[in-house]
This record gives C-alpha cells, structure tokens and sequence, in this order.
C-alpha cells in the first residue's frame, strides 16, 4: 500500500510538472510593425496644435520658444502570419483627395499604397484598418485597400450623426464660414471621407466597434471616446517581442510630447481635455510606463530621435518618411 | 624598304576610341549650349487662375502657385456658400440614412422618410444654383457644380426605391453617384473655398 502511496504520489506530481512545461506562454504571436508617414502640414503655428507650447517671441523655454512646426500624418503598418493567414493591419488610413494639398498646407504627400510596396506590401494584402477617428486625413484612403474590413467605432457615426442633425445652425455647421470649419463637431468629416467610411459598410467589410475589441491575438481597440472626437478609440499592438506593446493613438496622441509632458494637443470642440489625459494614463498602463511606446499620429518630431522609437528612419516617396520599429523573425529590414 | 607616306608619318592615327570621345563632347557641347539658350530665354509662366486650376487638374505643387480670386469670382464664391454648406449637410444626412439602415434598422421605409426631404433639398440646391451668375472663368466650375448636385438629387432618388423591393442594390447604386458628387465638391473647394479644410 505504501509503494503504492509513492507512486501514486510520484506520478501526480509528474503529471503536474508536465502540464506546466505544457502550458502556453502568455502571447507568442510576433508582428511586425512600420511607421509611415502619409503627408506633412507645414509651417503649422504650434500653439494652434499645443496651446501649452504658444510661440511667446524672445521666451528661453524650451516650451515656448518654437514657432512654426510641420506636422506628419503618421500611418501604422502591422504585419504578422496568424494561424498561417498574413495579416496587415493599418492603424488609421491617411487621406489621398488632392484637393486638401493647397487647402491644409500639406507637402511630402505620397499614396499609402505605393508607400506600402516599399515594405513589400501591396494594397489588397491589407486585411484590416483600424481608424482611431473618421476625420478626413485618418480615414481618406479607405477604398484603396479592396480586402480591407474597416474597424471604426459606433460613438464615433453618432457623434457625427448628432451634430449635424442638432437644431443650432453653429453645431450642426461643417464649416461656419469659408475660411474654415473653427473645430465644429461635425468638422472635418467632409462628405467625401464619410463616402469613403459608407462604401466599406455598403461592401460587408466594416466591424462597428463598441468599447473594447479583440482584432487579433495580441491587437486590442480600447475606446478613448471624446478623447479628440466622439468616439476615438486607442490601438494596442503586442509585438511579441523586446519592443513591448505600442499603442497608436491616431489624434488622442497627437503629440508623443504632449503625453510625456501632459499637455493637451489638437483641440476639438467633440473633446474633453481630462478625457484625453485619461488616454495618456492609459498609454502609461498599457506600455508598463514604456510610453516610448505610445505612437503618435502627428507628433513633430517624428522619424527623429528625438522621438526614439522612431528614429530608425529613412526618407521614401516625394520626402515622406518611414520607419522600422521592429522586426518579426523571418523579417527583412526594408530600411534604404 | 617600302617608302613610308609623309602624311602617314605627320597626321596622327585616328581609331574608334577618339571618335567615340569626340562625339560624346560634340554632344554634351550641344546639351550645354540648349539649356544655357532655354534657360536665358526662358520667362517665368503667371499664376494660374481659378478657373484654370478647377479645369486643369493641376499637378501637386501648382496648387500653391493660384493667384487670388477676382472680385467677380469672389462674388460667386460667397454667393454659392451658403447653397454649399446646406447641400453638405444633406449630403452627409443621406449617408448616415443609408448607414443606418446597413448598422442598425434595416427598414426601407425608414430610408425613404429619412432621404424624401433631402431630394427636396437638393433639387432646391439645383434651382439657387442654376439662378447664380457665374463669371467666364468659373463657368465650367458652375457647370460641374450642377452636376454635383444633379448627382445628389438622382442618388437620393434612387435611394427611395428602396422601399419598393428592398434590395441593397439601391443603395450602392446611390452610393456611386454620392461619391462622383462629392469628389466633384472637393475640387471646387479647392478653387472656390481654399480654407474649408484644416488640419485635424
């Protein structure tokens, strides 16, 4: 009875011992993952982006002493194999109407598509676009990706929805004067962008999305609503590798500096600052306090190093820039 | 011993190399005498006009080079605004009637209850529109706005039919025509308007 006792005993512990070896690691997927930059706003007053940073002539801080500031589009570029399927994942889509050139100041604009190819992706292999909000120049490239299925958040339509069906003709107003749209709720969704959004849901390729979603193993929507538009919503990236998670914060993080300063960034009338401070915590929580990590889709120092995961860049089509923040096994450097 | 020709003896031998050489100099002289004569000659071109822009599809840097509007365009901009600003909100309405119907009801007549008053609006869009006087040089603009709006109205109107059989197909259809419509708002925009949009 005795030996049998031990054995008994032997084996259970042996089994228990073999199930831990078994058990799976908490996340094995590996991505992949490129910043591009779709376009630049030139000569941009910086205090019309970061009211904390207004230029004050002859200041020595280093907060104020910058007048003029030009601006990237920023594009996230996720690649990985998933359950042996490729998938490429766009955070947030850039624009492609070239009538907003002259109209935004823009310069360095490239198409995604070709900007894509010099990762050695082509359009239709893009399987999914998360936009992080549906203003013209993060949701304007939709219809060049045919494969695409378009994650955009349900607060995000109503919030539109709800301003320009709202009785007081300066809120329901896309522009209130031909010199601009003065940050109104509905400004900034042009028709044509939300034809863009209304042509993936018209196709069946569209996921609304409310509150959090899993998109892939390791790929998580987290809603930032009224964080920079009604229903903006936060991208977390777990590469599976050294780097950590990022999280692409589309207009939430407009400014990389602003999260590490916290200081507010792009306003919008459809936001609330303590709303877009509350993202910023969450940039902190979600990276482990690696906000290295938060990736910004207009910060003005990107693809420098001033912007650290970043500055593994090069210069691409007509001056845009791109760069490598890591790498999947397997994955060859696209840098030039 | 075979006499040697004197002029063998004095003028230098000739191969394929020299030849070769003398023609690349030959043409690089001639490269470099046609840019110095285009270059000298050459006058910088004016400014395109509104006009010019709207029907020229220019190429990317020449957007900053339009001149300013003329008082008349002007005239024209600021009267077309107001007919602008409502037929993007309708626009944008008729969108959301057809979003909603794929997100949410799914119900035809909702569509039909939701688009009806936004052909109404569009085809007063038309009338205000065709009663401008645009000058000679936005009339090809004024042309396409028309259509624009035309576009609109026959979107809206095939929306409608929805509601009689239901089929999505309405819907795509419209679809189509709503984004010709807008692209077609863009471009004027461009010319007309070149502050309406901003960074976001």
């Amino acid at each position: 009875m005795k030996v049998w006792e031990v054995v008994k005993g032997a084996a259970l512990a042996g089994a228990a011992v073999a199930a831990t070896m078994a058990a799976p690691s908490t996340f094995a997927q590996q991505y992949s993952v490129w910043l591009v930059e779709n376009s630049r706003f030139m000569n941009v007053p910086y205090g019309a982006f970061m009211p904390d940073r207004a230029f004050v002539p002859g200041s020595t801080s280093k907060f104020n002493n910058i007048n003029l500031i030009d601006i990237p589009v920023n594009v996230g570029v996720i690649k990985g194999m998933v359950n042996g399927k490729l998938e490429v994942v766009l955070a947030d889509a850039g624009w492609k109407q070239q009538d907003y050139l002259k109209m935004t100041g823009s310069a360095h604009w490239a198409a995604l598509p070709d900007q894509l190819k010099l990762l050695g992706i082509s359009a239709d292999q893009v399987t999914k676009i998360v936009v992080g909000h549906g203003h013209w120049d993060h949701a304007g490239s939709l219809s060049d990706f045919p494969n695409a299925v378009l994650y955009i958040s349900k607060k995000e339509l109503d919030g539109i929805q709800w301003a320009i069906n709202y009785p007081h003709p300066r809120i329901s107003a896309t522009n209130i004067s031909p010199g601009g749209c003065a940050r109104t709720p509905a400004c900034g969704y042009p028709p044509k962008t939300l034809d863009e959004v209304y042509g993936k849901v018209l196709g069946g390729k569209a996921v609304i999305v409310e509150g959090e979603h899993q998109v892939l193993p390791g790929i998580r929507i987290y809603p930032a609503y009224h964080s920079h538009t009604a229903g903006a919503q936060l991208l977390a990236v777990d590469t599976g590798s050294s780097v950590g998670t990022l999280v692409f914060g589309s207009d939430t993080y407009s400014s990389w500096q602003g999260i590490r300063d916290w200081m507010m960034a792009n306003p919008q009338s459809s936001a609330d600052t303590a709303q877009q401070f509350l993202a910023y915590e969450m940039c902190y929580k979600l990276t482990n306090n690696n906000i290295g990590n938060c990736i910004s889709a207009h910060e003005p120092t990107s693809y420098t190093k001033d912007y650290p995961i970043t500055s593994n860049s090069w210069v691409g089509i007509n001056g845009s820039r791109m760069a490598e923040i890591t790498l999947a096994p397997g994955e060859s450097s696209k840098k030039k | 011993m075979p006499a040697t020709a004197p002029s063998s003896r004095l003028s230098p031998r000739i191969g394929l190399k020299q030849i070769a050489l003398a023609i690349v100099i030959l043409a690089l002289s001639a490269f470099v005498l046609y840019a110095a004569v285009r270059e000298t000659g050459k006058q910088p071109s004016a400014a395109p006009s509104a006009g010019a822009a709207f029907s020229a599809g220019l190429a990317m840097g020449e957007h900053s080079r339009l001149r300013a509007l003329t008082p008349e365009e002007e005239a024209y901009a600021a009267a077309l605004w107001p007919i602008h600003s409502e037929v993007k909100l309708a626009a944008m309405r008729m969108t959301f009637a057809g979003l909603n119907y794929k997100i949410e009801h799914q119900d035809p007549a909702k569509v039909k209850s939701t688009v009806q008053p936004l052909t109404e609006a569009f085809q007063s869009a038309v009338r205000r529109t065709g009663g401008l006087q645009p000058p000679e040089s936005l009339q090809d603009a004024h042309a396409t706005y028309l259509d624009a709006l035309g576009l609109y109205a026959e979107a809206a109107r095939e929306m409608i039919k929805i509601a009689d059989d239901g089929r999505d197909q309405h819907l795509v259809a419209a679809h189509e025509r709503s984004e010709r419509a807008s692209h077609a708002l863009l471009q004027l925009s461009d010319v007309l308007w070149p502050g309406e949009y901003k960074p976001n």
